[in-house]
């Protein structure tokens, strides 16, 4: 983050930098067209500017291709459509710069020619030639005057200097100088223009004359003009003595050294002009070379600079898509323009607004409905109905607790397995699916029974509703299935029927018994002594029959009484174990003699429970009256009686088993064992059991019997071992299936 | 993979790559720079005496000047050669820099008349003018300072230390800015010369 920033900064400073150059060149140029000589003083400024702006525009847009040669390989999104952009915007430019600057070189290069063209430079040096020719003319015309003063000299036999004067005014010269060939001047002969002239000979002239060549030469002045100086040998040379040599300077015509000034200024301009052609294209190409390169760098950074603004809204774009694909709704894209690109921008932002709307939407409804879904399975759990909901291919979708106590089985586990296949072997689980499948499977979605089943020893009975789910389709959109176990109801309605006909047994026929049996008495002894002995046996034995029959049926009419009898209870703390070993010990005496064995185990942690002492003896008299008729017939035996204490619900009760290996129940009445008059027994009066889960379910606890794996009955009672744990036990009984399913 | 492939597949470090570059282009330089044969001043040498009225101290020197090829093409073409003498007296004073006394420059300017197919020595300081069948005439005539006057005798104090500097600085001053910019890249005949330096004890 850091570093993108500095790399901006340094981007904005170079950028500004670079701006500020290339303003100073362009100021810099207006300033110096007009004006030559500024142009060539600030020349090299206007160049280094230039110069380094090219350095600037370098760095920028190394900096940005390095940046663009990155991404293209990290693959950041928009990179390749960007490089794409910058190719072709660069070569767009790029090739008109480019065509620009072969033109111009080449117009550059044959314009700076064509000033320095053949014709001119042939027409110049033909000038100069023609202007040599004339002056070389005169040169010589001037060479045979200064031989005849020579020849006068030595014909005059000496430089006088009045010879002198009298032959410079005669040919025109300016100045005479006679001179040894060492140099020394003997006689001088001057003109009044002549005072710039100096007076001794130039050794070059004495070292040409001393070769044997007169000397002349065309020397131009430094004010203008020209002169003409030429020097002969005076005569042969005397011996021991210097030869002499006559020097004379002539002036040349005004107007010819004029015109002769001109065409050698022209030729030296041109020469110089020439000389300096090669460096003055140079210069031209240098400069057209640099504002070429500045072109072609700032067209590339402008490429790359627009390329990036122009991809930089994709790029947002794309960003923000898959911010939206991951599920950020909250990206935002900066509106960048306000053309198509911006259009799309505020489109997408737009979009992402509406959709956060709408999940924020969809999120409430979904809380709703997981709260309403949450306080259904809340009521579904607390239910003890049995809820369970299935798919439209039969599949179970949903189970509350209640349906795996009522079944015997979890059904919450079964979620997502077909309603055939759940549920172990004979289980009431599989029965009660593969009944409802089989509805189902036969179009009948909609329906109320009372379904029985037989699961092992106990006998079921299930009230179940189905109604199908409403569905989008015609076809359901699953079924609900809503049962309960009615089987205890349907107990507690039968035994409310039953107690209803003791009590009306109790009542109606109780009530005759004692007149009859009072009459019968009274007729026997009214009559017995009246009557012979035939038919005082007669009546003795009717009324003795009438007597022995109505006690029977009062026993019959006591035992419904008590069956019937609203509980007085006398709740106590008795000792269990104390009460099974008093109970058992009257027993054992009766079955020792026919070879059967009473046996006791008694657990020590049982003590003391709170409990009516006589109906508890009352239920242990007959579980075990059950036990030893159940042994009758045959010798030996075995019944065993067994206490313990054992924790259900977190509560701890007291388990009271009584067991024997007599011939069991049967399977068919197993589950109606409790139910009054239901018996195997030829004997007694089919209440003993019924008065048995009276009292347990008096005393707040459960009773279930069964047949052991080894052969014989069992029966076991379960008693909370006071009131604390009775209303825990009653609850826990509520919600087990165990209980529930073996409940008498 | 050869163990050579190996090698020439490695990368080669930045800082040596740039060593190598850096390396190349020195001795290209270095290469060709003899081709490229430069003007050359050298002073002889020199001495400042009193002129014969005692009054001033004048100048006399040999400086040897000499021109490549291209230079005295050039000149013959029609560039103007610029020959300065930079002379300078100064007093020393131990510790302290130097003071200087006398400052002074003989300005030359040597070019070619095509008309008259001799070459021009001109003294810009008084104007005087001179003409050479040849280069080496004028750069001779040039080369040999004598009784340049430099300072009056009555400004040199006696028994006091002085130096004298002189140094001759040939360029090409009359061609424009612009191609003098651009000639300082080929231009192969203005130098400047090291300073000659001797004492002077009135």
């Amino acid at each position: 983050m850091a570093t993108a920033s500095l790399s901006r900064i340094f981007s904005v400073v170079l950028m500004g930098v670079g701006g500020l150059l290339w303003l100073a060149a362009i100021l810099f140029m207006a300033q110096t067209a007009q004006n030559s000589e500024q142009f060539s003083r600030l020349h090299p400024w206007i160049l280094g500017i230039n110069v380094a702006g090219i350095a600037v525009l370098v760095v920028l847009l190394f900096t940005k291709l390095a940046q663009l040669v990155r991404d293209w390989r990290a693959h950041v999104i928009g990179s390749r459509l960007k490089a794409r952009m910058v190719w072709i915007f660069g070569v767009l430019a790029t090739l008109p710069i480019l065509l620009v600057y072969f033109f111009a070189v080449q117009f550059l290069n044959k314009g700076i020619d064509s000033w320095f063209n053949v014709e001119i430079r042939k027409s110049l040096d033909d000038a100069l030639v023609l202007s040599r020719s004339a002056l070389e003319t005169r040169m010589r015309e001037h060479m045979g005057d200064t031989q005849l003063v020579a020849d006068e000299i030595m014909m005059s036999g000496g430089p006088t200097p009045g010879l002198l004067e009298s032959l410079r005014r005669q040919v025109g010269a300016v100045e005479l100088v006679v001179a040894t060939e060492a140099g020394a001047v003997i006689a001088v002969s001057k003109g009044l223009s002549a005072d710039v002239v100096p007076d001794e000979v130039p050794g070059e002239v004495l070292l040409q004359l001393r070769q044997g060549r007169p000397f002349v030469s065309l020397e131009p002045q430094s004010g203008g003009g020209y002169l003409v100086r030429t020097a002969v040998p005076v005569g042969e040379p005397l011996p021991g003595s210097d030869r002499l040599v006559l020097q004379a300077v002539y002036p040349v015509a005004e107007r010819l050294g004029a015109l002769a000034d001109t065409v050698q200024a022209a030729y030296k301009q041109f020469g110089e002009k020439d000389y300096l052609r090669a460096p003055l294209k140079a210069s031209f190409i240098l400069t057209l070379t640099v504002v070429l390169l500045l072109s072609l760098l700032a067209a590339w950074y402008g490429a790359i600079f627009t390329a990036q603004k122009l991809v930089q809204p994709i790029q947002d774009l794309v960003k923000g898509t898959r911010a939206v694909a991951q599920g950020d709704l909250d990206m935002r894209l900066p509106l960048t323009s306000h053309d198509e690109m911006g259009f799309l921008v505020h489109s997408f932002n737009d979009m992402t607004k509406r959709l956060r709307r709408a999940r924020a939407d969809q999120a409430r409804a979904q809380q709703a409905a997981e709260t309403e879904r949450a306080n259904l399975a809340v009521i579904l759990a607390r239910l003890s109905t049995g809820v369970v909901s299935l798919e439209p291919d039969l599949r179970v979708r949903t189970a509350n607790r209640a349906a795996g106590a009522i079944l015997g089985e979890e059904v919450e586990g079964s979620v997502g397995c077909n309603l055939g296949e759940i549920g172990s072997s004979e289980g009431l689980l599989r029965q009660f699916a593969q009944s409802c499948r089989t509805r189902l499977a036969a179009g009948d979605v909609e329906w109320r029974d009372q379904l029985t089943f037989q699961a092992g020893s106990n006998r079921h009975v299930i009230m179940c509703t189905c109604t199908p789910l409403p569905s989008e389709g015609e076809s359901p959109g699953g079924y609900v299935l809503v049962f309960d176990d009615i089987t205890s109801m349907l107990q507690a309605q039968r035994q409310a029927a039953w107690g209803e006909v003791a009590r009306r047994l109790a009542h109606e026929i109780k009530n005759p018994l004692t007149p009859i049996r009072l009459s019968a008495e009274r007729m026997r002894h009214k009559l017995l002594p009246a009557l012979n002995e035939k038919d005082a046996q007669l009546l003795d034995r009717g009324t003795e029959t009438i007597v022995q029959q109505v006690e029977a049926m009062k026993e019959m009419v006591d035992a419904f009484s008590e069956y019937a009898r609203a509980p007085r209870f006398e709740m106590a703390s008795v000792n269990v174990n104390k009460l099974v070993t008093e109970v058992t010990d009257l027993y054992r005496a009766q079955v020792a003699g026919r070879g059967v064995h009473l046996g006791v185990t008694l657990d020590p942690a049982l003590a003391e429970m709170v409990a009516d002492q006589g109906r508890l003896r009352q239920l242990l008299h007959n579980l075990l009256t059950n036990a030893v008729e159940a042994l009758e017939g045959r010798d030996g035996g075995e019944i065993l009686v067994t206490t313990r204490v054992v924790t259900r619900e977190g509560a701890e009760i007291a388990q009271i088993a009584v067991e024997d290996d007599g011939p069991g129940f049967q399977r068919e009445q197993i589950g109606q064992v409790f139910d009054p008059y239901v018996t195997t027994k030829t004997r007694g009066t089919g209440l003993g059991l019924a008065i048995v889960r009276k009292i347990v379910e008096e005393h707040g606890g459960y009773v279930e019997a069964d047949n052991r794996a080894g052969g014989g009955a069992r029966v076991r009672v379960d008693l909370p071992l006071d009131e604390t744990t009775r209303g825990q036990v009653v609850r826990g009984a509520a919600r087990r299936p165990e209980p529930r399913r073996e409940r008498a | 993979m050869s163990n050579s492939n190996l090698v020439s597949c490695r990368r080669v470090p930045p800082l040596l790559r740039c060593g190598v570059i850096w390396l190349l282009c020195f001795l290209a330089t270095a290469a060709l720079s003899p081709v490229f044969a430069q003007s050359k001043a050298v002073v002889r040498s020199a001495s400042l005496a009193l002129d014969a009225s005692q009054e001033l101290y004048e100048l006399n020197a040999k400086v040897e000047i000499a021109l490549p090829e291209a230079a005295r093409k050039g000149i013959e073409a029609g560039l103007t050669l610029r020959i300065v003498y930079e002379i300078e007296l100064a007093r020393v004073r131990g510790y302290w820099p130097d003071a200087t006394v006398a400052q002074l420059e003989q300005v030359y300017t040597l070019s070619y008349h095509a008309l008259s197919q001799r070459f021009l020595l001109r003294n810009l300081n008084t104007g005087e003018q001179l003409d050479f069948g040849t280069l080496q005439a004028a750069l001779e005539h040039v080369g040999d300072v004598r009784g340049l006057p430099v300072i009056d005798a009555d400004l040199v104090r006696p028994d006091t230390r002085y130096e004298v500097y002189l140094r001759a600085v040939i360029d090409l001053s009359t061609t424009p800015a612009a191609l003098q910019w651009l000639l300082f890249w080929t231009d192969d005949w203005s130098t400047t010369s090291e300073w000659f330096i001797w004492p002077l004890r009135p």
